[in-house]
């Protein structure tokens, strides 16, 4: 479903020359659910914003569903980190959300069908006359994947969306976007810093080396399909699997003149 | 909400009865007394010249600033947008907003004569420089998030437009069209004092010639309530159109 091919992008600004994604390579099958971890400063964003077609990449491919990326792709929705920034702030909350189904062109019935069903998945039918502003940050973030949920993606990406909100919101965020992608069958690629959530979340979770960046390692979650915050996260197999990312990043952002 | 109407009308009071009370028993005949110029008020302006005078004026000043207003947000967006026809268009545009809008009326009347219509450039040629240059910044600050989501969802066209650019730039633009309202009222003043045969600048000008003070006096009050009046409605329309954005700083305080 979605295809990274040797996927590399240089940044040329002002003489400067970086090389940010050194020749990525990875897939995700239809309806997967993988996790991209890797250092802070490693090129997370840009690998999300390259498959997106949001940035045009150096070289290599990026392809969703056998179609080569160009520009972003039907039936590809993103969630933004800055949910602040991401959210219309003249639109009520169910506006917000029904736009993109007003650009689909869907008839109006339907659009309503959509929109009054992702906010009651998300847990926000109440609040669908509100502006954004109103809301608190975990509570806008809902309002942007109910956005996604109701576009109805077949791949969605999401980048580092629970960094900016509290603890607990965020353990309940990500119970809920397991729902999500259960109740959807979107293949969905997450990336983010936080090495425990990305083990706690996904059936896939690729490790990216730091800049110039590289896939480091494919490692398989082989954790029981039912996740709970209490007693996943109490798994001795969880915990090993958290240690050997862990582990792996940590190496490589050591110095080499530090190792012994 | 008392509390703010006092403060609000505070002020002027005070300045009213100073006035009323430092001219009361003023024998000068370039500076009357307030009390004549209240009475020369009301047989002024509450007469026939509230159509011959006063209606055309604003008639003006509104055909003026509704141009300018539709021009300038046009083709700010048009610029905004582009960062090639920027590129063109930026140093000429600098060049003609630094020209003041009163030294074109001589070279106004020969293009388009004497008639409502020079009047009416001269106010959309004063008005459309803030509302453009606003709009122009307003649409080049679009959030980059918001603009990125609108692609990916391809928010396109005039979706895009109307619900993404220009409600984006809408505090711009306010701010733009505020600052065109004022330089409108002026113009709309100064294009009557040349070769005009009505409006409240025209009025003004005569009862001067005519050395009719106290006429005079209430004729620059009159213009001065009018620019009140006019902010006022101005800010109701601000806050319709704005709720959001007064909305949005007041939660992130």
């Amino acid at each position: 479903m979605l295809d990274v091919d040797g996927l590399r992008k240089v940044y040329d600004t002002h003489g400067r020359h970086v090389e940010a994604l050194a020749g990525l390579t990875f897939q995700a099958a239809a309806g997967e659910f993988v996790c991209v971890v890797g250092p802070s400063g490693c090129g997370k964003t840009t690998l999300l914003r390259c498959i997106g077609g949001l940035l045009a990449p150096s070289g290599g491919t990026v392809r969703v569903d056998g179609t080569p990326v160009t520009g972003p792709p039907p039936d590809l929705a993103i969630v933004f980190q800055e949910y602040g920034r991401s959210l219309f702030p003249w639109l009520r909350v169910h506006e917000n959300v029904d736009l993109p189904l007003r650009s689909k062109g869907l008839p109006k019935p339907e659009r309503k069908r959509l929109v009054a069903e992702a906010l009651r998945a998300v847990g926000l039918s109440d609040a669908d006359g509100a502006y954004p502003w109103q809301l608190s940050g975990g509570m806008q973030q809902r309002v942007a994947i109910a956005r996604a949920v109701a576009y109805r993606p077949r791949v969605l990406l999401m980048d580092e969306p629970f960094a900016a909100v509290d603890a607990q919101t965020r353990a309940d965020l990500e119970d809920l976007i397991r729902e999500v992608w259960h109740h959807l069958g979107v293949t969905l690629l997450f990336v983010t810093h936080d090495i425990d959530e990305a083990v706690y979340l996904a059936q896939r979770v690729i490790v990216l080396s730091k800049a110039p960046t590289t896939v480091m390692e494919d490692l398989a979650i082989d954790l029981p399909e039912e996740r709970d915050q209490l007693t996943t996260r109490a798994d001795p197999r969880f915990t090993e699997l958290r240690t050997h990312v862990y582990a792996r990043i940590k190496r490589s952002t050591t110095p080499l003149e530090a190792s012994p | 909400m008392t509390r703010r109407v006092v403060a609000l009308l505070a002020l002027p009071a005070a300045l009213f009865a100073v006035w009323w009370f430092a001219s009361a028993g003023s024998t000068d005949f370039y500076r009357p007394p307030l009390s004549r110029i209240l009475v020369a008020f009301k047989e002024t302006w509450f007469s026939r010249r509230l159509l011959d005078d006063v209606a055309p004026s604003l008639a003006r000043l509104a055909a003026g600033y509704a141009a300018a207003l539709l021009a300038g947000i046009a083709l700010g967006v048009a610029i905004g947008s582009s960062a090639r026809l920027r590129a063109y268009v930026e140093p000429v545009l600098e060049f003609l907003r630094a020209i003041p809008p009163p030294v074109l009326v001589p070279i106004v009347i020969l293009v388009a004569g004497i008639g409502d219509l020079m009047k009416v450039l001269v106010i959309v040629s004063g008005c459309l420089w803030p509302i453009l240059l606003n709009t122009v910044e307003g649409v080049r600050g679009v959030d980059e998030v918001l603009a990125d989501t609108a692609r990916t969802y391809r928010i396109r066209g005039v979706l895009r437009l109307r619900h993404l650019v220009l409600r984006a730039a809408s505090p711009q633009i306010v701010t733009g069209a505020r600052q065109a309202l004022s330089i409108g009222i002026i113009l709309m003043v100064i294009s009557e004092m040349f070769a005009a045969s009505s409006g409240l600048g025209f009025t003004v000008v005569q009862f001067q010639r005519g050395f009719e003070i106290p006429e005079m006096w209430s004729g620059v009050l009159l213009l001065g309530l009018v620019g009140v009046l006019l902010s006022l409605a101005f800010r109701l329309v601000d806050m319709r159109i704005l709720k959001w954005y007064h909305g949005e700083r007041d939660a992130r305080r």
